[in-house]
């Protein structure tokens, strides 16, 4: 165990779908990942985000349709300027970038899906548990 | 009677009140006035010293016809109050004034000490004999100023064109710490700096784009987003959520940091976010009393940054 704690915010229609079936193919991957299902990345407030570093989450993935696939037409449009904000913001706050992702994966990806997570797992060991908690 | 005060009288004719500035011998400097007639208006005054906002009443003066007594920088705030639809056009009288820049009152009262009167002598600033360079005590936002031109105004005072905005500043002092640190030093920095907060509000109060009052989600217990904990967490959290909220609608006027009680830069963040928003989706808030926030549109096309990622 490598003793992070990854936070996935992930659209219901491609994301958890796509890992589902990452799952149900028996594909290996990180467990450090907890996943939290949303019906849309365009659901996805950037408080949540902050939130969940403030919560002890030492890295947030967020993953939804690719841009053109949303179920709700546009909603990952909306999310892909909230996230790029967010994420150029989180070095002021004191975030490392590396961090925080956002990223798209589709239902029929479960490979993506568990390359993402490798890679992103890996990064976020690398960097180490946040110190001290509290965001 | 200055060119001001006959203008503000003219505007009264129209206007149930005007938003303006008294000196006050007691602060040292100007402070917000309300004129409501000729009478009262005799005392306007605009000098370095008349750093308020006072586009954040306007929110609340939509019942009448108020003019308001405008910086560049405060015209902006009006106009972004204007493309939200928080106040109409024509329930608003802009009095534009020529601004060289104004101090930053913490600055004035670290070089000469506080209340004593503050004359503004050219390039230098003099107060009871002792003198500063001028630029080395106005506000950061006034450093390279791009607002000196009213975007807006239905009556002119003096000659936009004839003020020269103050040169553009380094990074210097606790900016360019900050620029220096590494992310985990920065989060250090803001837990050092919100255990300071007494959570009074006074930066969302000061704020002119903080127009929810009783419904802002620092105080919503359902979700629970943050408590009302005097604690450097609690504090940090409703920080995010109000500069999350100012995102791509801050027009970057310091009022909040101006506010608060117990010094905190909040500037730093939000000017990093003002940045960041000119810089994704060239976008500034308050230039446009047509256009629709960032946020709350998109471009197919030209939005791709998650491929560089």
């Amino acid at each position: 165990m490598s003793g992070v704690k990854i936070i996935g915010l992930l659209c219901n229609w491609c994301s958890y779908a796509g890992a589902d079936m990452a799952g149900t193919a028996r594909m290996k991957q990180p467990a450090a990942l907890r996943v939290v299902r949303l019906p849309c990345t365009g659901r996805v407030n950037p408080l949540l985000v902050l939130k969940a570093f403030q919560e002890g989450a030492d890295g947030v993935l967020v993953s939804g349709c690719h841009p053109g696939d949303c179920h709700y037409n546009e909603g990952n449009y909306y999310a892909r300027r909230r996230l790029e904000l967010l994420a150029a913001m989180l070095p002021a706050l004191g975030i490392e970038p590396e961090r925080f992702r956002y990223t798209w994966v589709s239902a029929s990806e479960g490979a993506r899906w568990t390359e993402v997570v490798e890679e992103f797992t890996g990064r976020v060991e690398a960097l180490g548990p946040r110190d001290g908690g509290a965001a | 009677m200055t060119e001001l005060v006959t203008k503000i009288q003219e505007v009264l004719n129209e206007a149930d009140v005007v938003l303006g500035w008294v000196h006050s011998a007691a602060a040292g400097a100007a402070v917000p006035a309300w004129f409501h007639n000729a009478v009262e208006a005799e005392a306007a005054v605009f000098d370095s010293t008349c750093v308020h906002n006072l586009a954040v009443h306007l929110p609340r003066l939509q019942d009448r016809t108020a003019g308001i007594v405008a910086k560049g920088c405060d015209i902006r705030s009006v106009v972004q109050l204007i493309s939200e639809g928080q106040v109409r056009r024509d329930r608003v009288r802009i009095i534009s004034v020529p601004c060289p820049g104004v101090v930053d009152v913490k600055k004035v009262w670290r070089c000469f000490g506080y209340g004593k009167k503050l004359i503004d002598a050219g390039g230098q600033v003099e107060m009871e004999g002792k003198t500063a360079p001028r630029e080395e005590i106005l506000l950061w936002k006034c450093r390279g100023c791009r607002d000196t031109a009213p975007l807006i105004s239905d009556v002119v005072v003096g000659d936009p064109a004839g003020v020269a905005p103050p040169s553009p500043a380094e990074r210097t002092g606790l900016r360019e710490r900050f620029d220096a640190m590494t992310p985990a030093e920065r989060r250090r920095f803001w837990q050092e700096q919100f255990s300071r907060c007494i959570r009074c509000n006074a930066c969302r109060e000061a704020c002119p784009l903080c127009f929810c009052r009783d419904v802002c989600t620092m105080q919503t217990r359902e979700p629970h987003w943050t408590g009302g904990q005097i604690n450097a967490r609690e504090a940090e959290m409703a920080q995010h959520i109000r500069i999350n909220h100012l995102a791509g609608r801050c027009t970057g006027c310091e009022e909040c940091e101006r506010a608060c009680p117990v010094g905190i830069p909040l500037m730093l963040l939000l000017e990093e976010q003002n940045r960041a928003v000119e810089k994704l989706f060239g976008y500034r808030a308050g230039t446009d009393p047509e256009a629709k926030p960032p946020l709350l549109v998109f471009d197919i096309d030209n939005d791709t940054w998650d491929s560089e990622r």
